[in-house]
This record gives structure tokens, C-alpha cells and sequence, in this order.
């Protein structure tokens, strides 16, 4: 048995530049226009945010855009006392809300920041409504968080 | 064609937080004595199979490196990037091709020391959508599961708590667990760092250092290595979508099928009767009941009362982790292999301290992906 342990650093570093797809890419320039964009499937009519180009229950292909409201109703919620970044569970100054939300016309839920003065003030089933960046510029951070209605 | 299909050897290593060896050894090591155990060679195996992540290795088609160590060298051998349940499918189904009548499932990472695990994790997250937000991850997906399950059904903090320590307690009891905290109780799991609440540091499982191997056979060879085989009787492997929003967190439809399934091949009508104990893959500890509720165990929402009443001890009508379940060991990759390894020792009335008295049947359950995205389910008789 060795006396001790040697370990080798092994970096492993990739930045991939992958496409979206079709649907993320329309998703995205709804952001930049204030716009929440779904798919609805034509078989099966369930319409899904984010957008995608297949139902995974049907098996079709969807290509119909719909839009659907801005103001919905918080279904789930998680308080968050850290962050993972990079693989580090760091704690944050401010504990904040992680949410999934109905919004009117959507089938699937949406998960987003939910920013309340307080992170007690947040309950299920509140109305929540979508904030954007003043300057949207076409990425997801433009859909800032959501906040009671 | 094989009709069918046995567990005939199985052995784990000591799970650590911080292994002596590098993991070429420990694998060596633990198919050796395997080995060595059943009285054969790697001559007396068909087809090895094994459970490994490019990610978790450090590098990609890692068996190149494995490959000698387990003894597949100038053999039938094969990868599966997935947990050793996975594996322990594939092997299953080889041997009921008939092309292959003996198969050795090997599980291992190094989770307890060298990577971060929620890296690995986050590097099976959708690249277009989900990693560039940031925020939807293995544990806040957890979260929102252990959240929803708690609100709809009164299970409070303190529920959870003992949830926590009832698994502590087993793994204590486990000479193979890495995470000891014999004197653990409810209010220092209450207390414990909250990461994404209702999940607490103290509800994670204890990703480790530790590998499962597991000898499949069919019956013709059993045999040559046993005469107490364990026999899988069903199976399933259900997979449901990526998008967290899309899914019925409680529900669980995906584990339900996958259990539905397994149950009808193995003949089983009603699990809460005919089932003896239960090995699950937990990640968190929040996820017991969410998944034990879902496989048909106990009845939805029960999970107050099944930790009041302590149903799901050593010593109830529904043993859950009697091991003490990844609470105790989670060296990812072997975690749902050693399931099948803790259920095997239990049905042959091997298991110590935390021996479920008079157990024939045994249901083996193992996750992958955020919120258990992938489930296989086992029933396993002796």
C-alpha cells in the first residue's frame, strides 16, 4: 500500500456551441417581443412550454405556435437556500423562490423565480404574473421572474 | 431460449467517502473475491456488462481501462451508461436469448471523492433549456417533488425527519454504508443546512466510493455457483420526459407502469400482501414515500402514518431500505445493483443485524435522471 494518495488533476473542458431548434428558437424571439410561445399538438391538443417539435405521448410532429397568458397561478414552489454552480452547492445571501406555474392556455408547467418581498409571503395557488427586463434582447433572462398579481 | 433468469452471486465493496484505492483496484479487487467466493474464473462468465458514466470516469469509453480489471479481456463485454439496474436488465435479457448463459453486472464511481456529483448531474440536464436557466436541477427537481407531496398530504418536516433517521438507523446497521450517524435524531436532521427547502443536507443520499458486482444466470447453470438462487420473476423500465413541468412529480406515472409491469410478469396481484420488502433508489430521503406510494406499496398519501406507525421498518408490514437504502452508500452507478445485491442477501437470509424475518419476495427499484426521470423495477424470489 502506498503512504499516500497522489491524485491527478484531470481537467475536462468543452464549450459546445449546440443549436436550439427550431421551436427553442421561436420560444426565444417571443421573449425578445414579451411573448410566452407554446406548441400545440395537433393530436392530442395539450399545448407545451417550452416549445418542442414532437409530442412525446403521440408520437407527432407539432409545428403550431400558440401564445399563452402572462399571468398564471404558482402550483409548486421551493424555497432555495444555495446555488449550484459549476457543480458547487454555494449558499446565497437571500434565500428566493424557484416555481412551477399554470399559465392560462398551457397544459405543461412553466418554472421560473418568484420574487415576493418576503419568501414567506409566497403560498400555492397565489396569481403570479411575468416580469421582463426593460430591454429584452432575445435570451431567457429576458423573461426576468415572476411576482404576485 | 432461457425461461429463466437467476441472481447467483453478488457482492459490494465497503462504501467510503474517501477510498484507498484508485478504482482500477477496487473493482479488481471486489470481482476477485467474488470470484474466489463461487469457486470459478472469469471462464465461467459469458457476457460482462458494465454500469459506468463517461462523466463520472473522467473520460470517455472508460471500460478501455476497466475492461482487464474485471476480467472481460478477449470477451463478450458491453457498457451501460446508466445505473446497474440498467445493466442487470441487459444481462437479464442475454441470458434469456440463449445466447449466453452466464452474465457479470459490475456498478462503481467515485462519487464520494473525486468529482462533484451535482456537475456530473447537471451534464444530463437539457443543454438548450434547462442548463443555461440554471435553476432546475437534480435537487431543486427533488425539491419540488418533496414539496408537492408534503403539501397534498400533511407530511410534515418532522415527518421527513424520522423518515431520515429510520434509513440512518439501518445504515448504521450496514457494515457496507459509508454515511454513520448512529446518534442522529429528528431535531438534528431539522436542523440540519437547508439547501432547497423542504430538502435539508441531512435528506441527501451519501454519494461515495464503492462499487456492486452481481452474477446473473439462467437456471441450467445455476447450479455451478449456487443452490440458493434468486430468482427475477418481473421487470420494468419506464422513462418519462425531460421537461419538469410536463411531468406528474407525484404521480409518478413512469415508476408506476414500470412496477405494474413487473408485478404482472411475476404474477403478483396485490404488492402490499405479496411483497416482503422493498430496496428503492432514493436520491433524497424525501423520495421514499413519493416512489414506495407510486410502486403500489401503501396507499397515496400514506406516508404520515407509515412513519408513525414505523410500516416501512425492519420490522413493519412493508420493509423500505432495510440496508438503510443511498441514505447510507450512493456510489452513483452501483447504487440500484446494490439494491438488487441488499435484496438477494435478505432473500437467502443473509443479511445481519437487519435481517427481515421470513422475506421470499422482494420488489428492487433504480432511478436516473433529475426527479427519477428513468425507473427499473425487479421482483426478486427465492
Amino acid at each position: 500500500m502506498p503512504g499516500h494518495i497522489v491524485r491527478a488533476t484531470v481537467p475536462i473542458t468543452f464549450a459546445y456551441k449546440n443549436r436550439v431548434g427550431h421551436a427553442l428558437e421561436q420560444y426565444i424571439n417571443g421573449l425578445k417581443e414579451k411573448k410566452i410561445l407554446g406548441v400545440k399538438c395537433p393530436a392530442c391538443k395539450k399545448v407545451y412550454v417550452p416549445p418542442r417539435t414532437v409530442c412525446s405521448k403521440c408520437h407527432k410532429p407539432i409545428d403550431q405556435m400558440v401564445e399563452v397568458g402572462q399571468e398564471g397561478v404558482l402550483k409548486n414552489f421551493t424555497t432555495a437556500h444555495v446555488n449550484i454552480v459549476n457543480g458547487e452547492i454555494t449558499g446565497v445571501q437571500q434565500p428566493y423562490i424557484i416555481g412551477l406555474i399554470k399559465l392560462p392556455g398551457a397544459s405543461s408547467l412553466i418554472s421560473g423565480i418568484i420574487k415576493t418581498p418576503s419568501v414567506h409571503d409566497v403560498k400555492t395557488g397565489m396569481k403570479v404574473k411575468a416580469v421582463w427586463k426593460e430591454t429584452t434582447q432575445g435570451d431567457y433572462n429576458d423573461l426576468a421572474y415572476f411576482e404576485p398579481a | 431460449m432461457n425461461e429463466r433468469v437467476a441472481v447467483v452471486g453478488y457482492k459490494q465493496t465497503k462504501h467510503t467517502f474517501d477510498s484507498p484505492v484508485a478504482r482500477e483496484r477496487m473493482i479488481y479487487e471486489l470481482v476477485k473475491s467474488l470470484f474466489k467466493d463461487l469457486g470459478i474464473t472469469r471462464d465461467d462468465i459469458d457476457t460482462f456488462i458494465f454500469a459506468s458514466n463517461d462523466f463520472t470516469d473522467g473520460r470517455t469509453i472508460s471500460e478501455v481501462y476497466t475492461v482487464p480489471r474485471i476480467g472481460s479481456f478477449m470477451k463478450d463485454e458491453t457498457k451501460v451508461e446508466a445505473d446497474g439496474l440498467s445493466a442487470a436488465l441487459y444481462a437479464y435479457m442475454r441470458i434469456l436469448s440463449g445466447l449466453y448463459e452466464t452474465a457479470l453486472v459490475i456498478g462503481f464511481s467515485m462519487a464520494g471523492s473525486e468529482f462533484r456529483v451535482p456537475l456530473t448531474q447537471a451534464y444530463s440536464l437539457d443543454p438548450v433549456y434547462e442548463r443555461p436557466r440554471g435553476i432546475i436541477n437534480y435537487y431543486s427537481t427533488s425539491a419540488l417533488q418533496a414539496s408537492a407531496y408534503m403539501k397534498k398530504y400533511k407530511f410534515t418536516e418532522e415527518d421527513l425527519a424520522r423518515l431520515t433517521v429510520k434509513n440512518l438507523q439501518n445504515a448504521n446497521n450496514n457494515p457496507y454504508a459509508a454515511r454513520k450517524e448512529p446518534t442522529a435524531s429528528v431535531e438534528d436532521v431539522l436542523n440540519s443546512k437547508p439547501l432547497y427547502l423542504p430538502i435539508r443536507q441531512a435528506h441527501v443520499s451519501a454519494y461515495a466510493d464503492g462499487a456492486c458486482a452481481v452474477i446473473l444466470s439462467s437456471k441450467k447453470a445455476a447450479k455451478k455457483f449456487t443452490d440458493k438462487p434468486v430468482w427475477i420473476d418481473g421487470v420494468g423500465h419506464f422513462m418519462d420526459t425531460y421537461y419538469i413541468g410536463d411531468r406528474d412529480l407525484l404521480a409518478m406515472e413512469h415508476l408506476s407502469a414500470a412496477a405494474k409491469k413487473a408485478y404482472k410478469m411475476a404474477g403478483i396481484k396485490n404488492p402490499k400482501k405479496e411483497i416482503d420488502l422493498a430496496e428503492l433508489h432514493t436520491n433524497f430521503a424525501s423520495e421514499e414515500p413519493v416512489f414506495a406510494e407510486a410502486m403500489g406499496l401503501f396507499k397515496p398519501g400514506s406516508g404520515k402514518d407509515v412513519v408513525k406507525n414505523g410500516e416501512s421498518g425492519i420490522d413493519g408490514a412493508m420493509p423500505v431500505n432495510p440496508s438503510g437504502g443511498p441514505i447510507g452508500a450512493n456510489p452513483i452507478n452501483a447504487t440500484g445493483l446494490i439494491r438488487l445485491a441488499e435484496a438477494s442477501e435478505q432473500l437467502r437470509k443473509e443479511a445481519g443485524k437487519n435481517k427481515v424475518k421470513g422475506a421470499k419476495t422482494a420488489v428492487v427499484h433504480a432511478q436516473d435522471g433529475p426527479g427519477a426521470q428513468l425507473n427499473t423495477v425487479f421482483v426478486v424470489r427465492r
